[in-house]
């Protein structure tokens, strides 16, 4: 059933992070907990066992006070485009890689929760549904009608915030623009950010922000050494944001560490 | 013919086939598959048309500018308008999930709103020679705060308070016109000002972030200068000396203390980056109106009655400076808010107030804002009743009519003739002189915003510095005090995000140390302990921090903490 | 043969309840709120489909018009049937909603388009939804009382009306392999 459609032109949706430029407010994490109707959490839930589909990590440079520096790391899907190691674990084939964007999409409804794909993913960038959804009396009108919300015992991520690609889709189709062309749409997180430290767009289109970054040196992906052939480029100018992000080897200089 | 048992089962056996050559049990897994799809546990998302409603979000001064996504007339998202002036389409983290206020469950609605009355009727009417009647106004600036003005003028010894701030009222910040800012812990990139002006800005001046620890904004800085709390004003002085020279330098402080403002007057920031800001119009009749006055100047034991605005959030005033100017016998306060975790937890009767988005307010300019402003939060979803308008509640025991008070005050601005109508809707901005009143009106109340003109020569203002009072030394107490950012209380249940799902932020119930310090009083990470300073004490739970210097314990600013730290800069950590 | 008997009544009364019992218990039937007559809006007010089922500016299916789009008309009763009487006695003059069954509604994790099929696929109303726009009465809407989903959804052959088991994917998936279009899961899943 999936394959790709013949005459559609093929979108890779990415992002370039700037990390220089994020202030660690968690904007995004809100913006995408209200887009995709994340409930809040459980009483007992902690930061291993929450529901955050993009999450601000804390690094520093493992110097002591006062050397010490920190930047902020916001982390969430990369849809891996190369081996998708959550897909390839599935029992369910419940994880679908769309050729037509690179958007490596959870489906809820297939999942049957052994939550192998977490254990499989490289960034934990998945997160399990310990317990079912549950918003405060009322709060459930004020839910995002585009997309529908999770019961316990199933798996769900980051898709790029497809409700928004629908609408897209469904606005270029009301505007009469052709179906072989990929639609532009701006997700939750990138359009909340207000430091603009994230953007999305088109990989294949070398006029996005993201195609650009991708070929600049100072943009890195995440674990690049695992060749997930990821979809997200940070970027810094600062040295040891950079080794953080390739997680060196332990001999190497000193007491990186990643705090969240 | 009689039936055997056999007979049975092959009557069963027959039954047990035919059954399989029907659609019947094959439809009925996959109905069950499909009835088990409506999990009971979760909602069903309602369906309808896509519209969008304006407001300006009413969580903090700022009062940013939002466009709600709206199912029907139901907010589902909110964001900014991109193309403000001023805040050019920007939300903080809060203002994003501003919409679920109304749900919150510890959110108030009911009180004793007859008892009230009677009480504070029967104290004004008792209320001796020396004692007075006290409004506090926790965001004073609003139409609400002239009200109250107006309303203590009328009384025999009425008295507005509101906390004394040197920036923000009279004197304005013109970040865009600093060459240099040095902030000692002002959280310019977290909560400060207005956020999408202050990162417009950002390229545009240097900020040394001078603070003991590295927070946010320290990370953001050009550069961080960490020091022991105590150092601040020596450091600051050094700098504003050495930058004063390159340019207008622009001296923040996070407890706005004097001796730290005062180092604007030698740097070239008055008349630049600090100007004087005219407030926008108010009708003549009102100018029959209390002065402000601050708490700390009254005299002890002299308030007889305190009412509290709490609804729209502000500085809070620890308790304890409060409490020793209420008489000692039985005095009435009440407090007017939303939730009962504020000054809620010291009143006698707290009065439930409308929300964010459910309340109808005006919000005073920013800080950042060098010129006046007017915009309203409008109302997008319905209020429901029980609640109490504090202004017209006030106002009652005044005599006075304050119920069109928000369009006497549109009228006034539209009188004036001055300044610029941005409205959200068509992203125009028109000069309000070529705006009729009723226009005017209407525009505010389906998403704008008014801005002053600014004036060709931007004046100097004079601030209101005020004497310190020297705190008596706690030396025996062992760490310093950190306040973290602020956070709206109570803010949207899915903020959990950023507190209980991820640490990103410091929760209302937990404290920040160091290993070392902790290690000292025995805590682990995640441990519970008490927090102690002169003024009581306070369960929490401890996060060990390794950014932080030895010898300082981080807080958060909440109402609770507050009240234990605000006066008291040191305190000491106890395991439990 | 006396000892075949058994099985074959078994047999026999299990298939019956089977082809003809379960059909008819399964189905909760009720009728429509307002008794809709396609056809006299069709050939009297010379209306098309999209003059009440339209597309919203943004792309959106507008479904089934709302009481205001009806009131637009028949604010006060426009012909003599006490249908119609009714409806406005009962719903436009009190300004209450019908509460209209709809025979397609899908579960909350599919995203149907209706555009992409009407605009671009260029299918015909008919080919989903039959002779439905051309009837004079509104089939009463059989539930099926344990998944809740309508019996009558494709209104296009009787066969498929009594043995599919609501709309299930299968359905879409066969007419989008016959016309060669692959899609990926969150295509149409939300």
């Amino acid at each position: 059933m999936i394959g790709p459609n013949k005459n559609v032109k093929a979108a890779r949706y990415g992002m370039t992070i700037d990390v220089d430029r994020c202030s660690g407010c968690g904007a995004c994490m809100v913006a995408c907990a209200v887009e995709n109707n994340v409930p809040p959490a459980h009483a007992n839930a902690t930061d291993r066992t929450g529901l955050t589909w993009i999450r601000v990590y804390k690094i520093d440079n493992g110097l002591p006070y006062p050397e010490t520096r920190s930047a902020y790391v916001p982390v969430m899907c990369q849809h891996c485009g190369n081996e998708t190691p959550c897909a390839h674990v599935c029992p369910q084939q419940a994880v679908d890689v769309d050729p037509a964007t690179g958007v490596v999409g959870e489906m809820p409804q297939r999942c049957l929760g052994c939550r192998y794909c977490i254990a499989a993913c490289p960034y934990h960038a998945r997160y399990f549904n310990w317990w079912d959804p549950a918003w405060p009396a009322g709060m459930e009108k004020a839910l995002n009608p585009d997309v529908t919300p999770r019961m316990r015992g199933v798996v769900e991520k980051c898709n790029f915030c497809h409700g928004r690609w629908h609408a897209a889709k469904q606005q270029a189709a009301a505007d009469g623009k052709p179906d072989t062309e990929p639609v532009s749409y701006t997700p939750a997180c990138a359009e909340a950010c207000p430091t603009k430290a994230i953007h999305f767009g088109d990989l294949n289109d070398p006029a996005s922000l993201p195609a650009q970054a991708a070929k600049q040196g100072e943009s890195f992906r995440m674990l690049e050494k695992l060749n997930t052939d990821t979809k997200i480029y940070y970027r810094s100018k600062r040295d040891w944001v950079r080794r953080i992000a390739d997680a060196p080897h332990p001999a190497g200089t000193g007491k990186e560490n990643q705090r969240g | 013919m009689t039936s055997t048992r056999r007979d049975l089962i092959k009557f069963g056996g027959g039954a047990a086939v035919g059954a399989l050559l029907t659609p019947a049990p094959w439809r009925l897994v996959t109905d069950t598959a499909l009835w088990s799809e409506t999990w009971p546990g979760v909602p069903r998302v309602a369906r309808g048309e896509i519209r969008a409603r304006y407001t300006n979000c009413s969580l903090c001064p700022a009062g940013c500018p939002v466009r709600a996504r709206c199912l029907g007339d139901q907010p589902v998202a909110l964001f900014g308008v991109a193309d403000h002036p001023f805040s050019h389409g920007t939300l903080c983290p809060f203002g994003l999930a501003g919409h679920h206020l109304p749900y919150h469950p510890q959110r108030l609605k009911q009180g004793p709103v007859e008892q009230a009355k009677a009480a504070v009727a029967e104290a004004i009417a008792r209320c001796g020679a020396e004692e007075r009647i006290a409004i506090l106004d926790l965001r004073p600036g609003r139409t609400a705060s002239w009200t109250y003005r107006r309303a203590a003028k009328q009384w025999k010894s009425g008295t507005y308070l509101a906390p004394h701030r040197i920036l923000g009222g009279d004197a304005a910040v013109n970040l865009a016109a600093a060459k240099n800012v040095i902030s000692v812990g002002a959280p310019l990139f977290d909560g400060w000002g207005t956020p999408g002006n202050v990162i417009a800005a950002r390229d545009k001046f240097r900020l040394i972030q001078i603070e003991a620890t590295e927070s946010r904004t320290a990370s953001l800085a050009d550069t961080w200068v960490p020091v022991q709390p105590g150092d601040e004003l020596q450091t600051a002085r050094k700098f504003a000396q050495d930058l004063a020279a390159q340019g207008p330098t622009l001296v923040l402080d996070a407890g706005e203390r004097s001796e730290i403002l005062a180092l604007n007057q030698t740097t070239g920031a008055l008349g630049t980056a600090i100007v004087s800001r005219r407030e926008a119009p108010v009708p003549d009749s009102w100018n029959q109106a209390a002065p402000e006055s601050q708490l700390d100047a009254l005299p002890d034991r002299s308030i007889r009655v305190l009412l509290i605005d709490e609804s729209a959030a502000g500085s809070y005033i620890p308790w304890s400076r409060i409490e020793k100017k209420l008489v000692a016998d039985n005095p009435v306060v009440v407090v007017f808010g939303s939730s009962a975790d504020g000054y809620g937890r010291h009143a006698g009767f707290v009065l439930p107030t409308a929300v964010y988005p459910e309340a109808v307010d005006d919000i005073p300019p920013a800080v950042d804002s060098p010129v006046a402003m007017f915009r309203l939060s409008t109302s997008l979803v319905a209020a429901p009743a029980g609640l109490v308008n504090p202004a017209q509640f006030i106002a009652g025991f005044a005599g006075i009519d304050a119920a069109n008070s928000l369009r006497e005050r549109a009228d006034a601005i539209h009188k004036a003739g001055r300044g610029n109508l941005f409205t959200y809707a068509d992203a125009k901005s028109t000069p309000l002189k070529d705006v009729k009143a009723d226009d005017f009106w209407k525009a505010l109340n389906d998403g704008a915003s008014w801005a002053d003109e600014a004036p060709v020569r931007p004046a100097a203002p004079i601030l209101a510095l005020v004497a310190s009072t020297a705190n008596a030394t706690e030396d025996d107490l062992p760490l310093a005090v950190l306040m973290a950012e602020a956070q709206p209380t109570p803010g949207s249940p899915i903020l959990t995000k950023l507190y209980q799902e991820s640490n990103l932020r410091l929760a209302a119930n937990r404290i920040a140390l160091h290993p070392s310090a902790a290690k000292s009083c025995g805590i682990a990470d995640g441990g519970r302990a008490m927090l102690q300073t002169r003024c009581g004490k306070l369960e929490v739970q401890v996060t060990l921090d390794e950014g932080l210097p030895p010898g300082v314990v981080r807080v958060p600013a909440v109402p609770c903490t507050l009240d234990l730290c605000g006066t008291s800069p040191r305190a000491k950590v106890v395991r439990i | 043969m006396r000892g075949v008997f058994p099985f074959a009544a078994g047999l026999a009364i299990m298939l019956a309840a089977g082809w003809v019992g379960f059909p008819h218990a399964i189905y909760k039937s009720r009728p429509q709120p307002v008794d809709f007559s396609h056809k006299v809006h069709a050939d009297k007010a010379g209306q098309k489909c999209e003059d009440c089922h339209a597309f919203r500016p943004d792309g959106t299916f507008a479904g089934i018009p709302t009481l205001d789009k009806c009131a637009g008309c028949h604010a006060a009763p426009m012909g003599t049937t006490p249908a119609e009487k009714n409806f406005v006695d009962q719903y436009v003059t009190p300004v209450r909603e019908p509460q209209w069954a709809a025979y397609a509604s899908q579960p909350d994790n599919v995203f149907f388009s209706h555009i992409a099929h009407v605009k671009r696929g260029q299918i015909q109303c008919e080919t989903c939804h039959g002779n439905h726009g051309s009837t004079d009465h509104l089939q009463p809407f059989q539930q099926d009382r344990i998944s809740g989903y309508s019996r009558n959804i494709w209104q296009v052959s009787e066969r498929v009306k009594t043995t599919r088991p609501s709309m299930t994917m299968a359905g879409c998936i066969d007419c989008h392999h016959e016309k060669g279009l692959e899609h990926s899961c969150l295509d149409c899943h939300k």
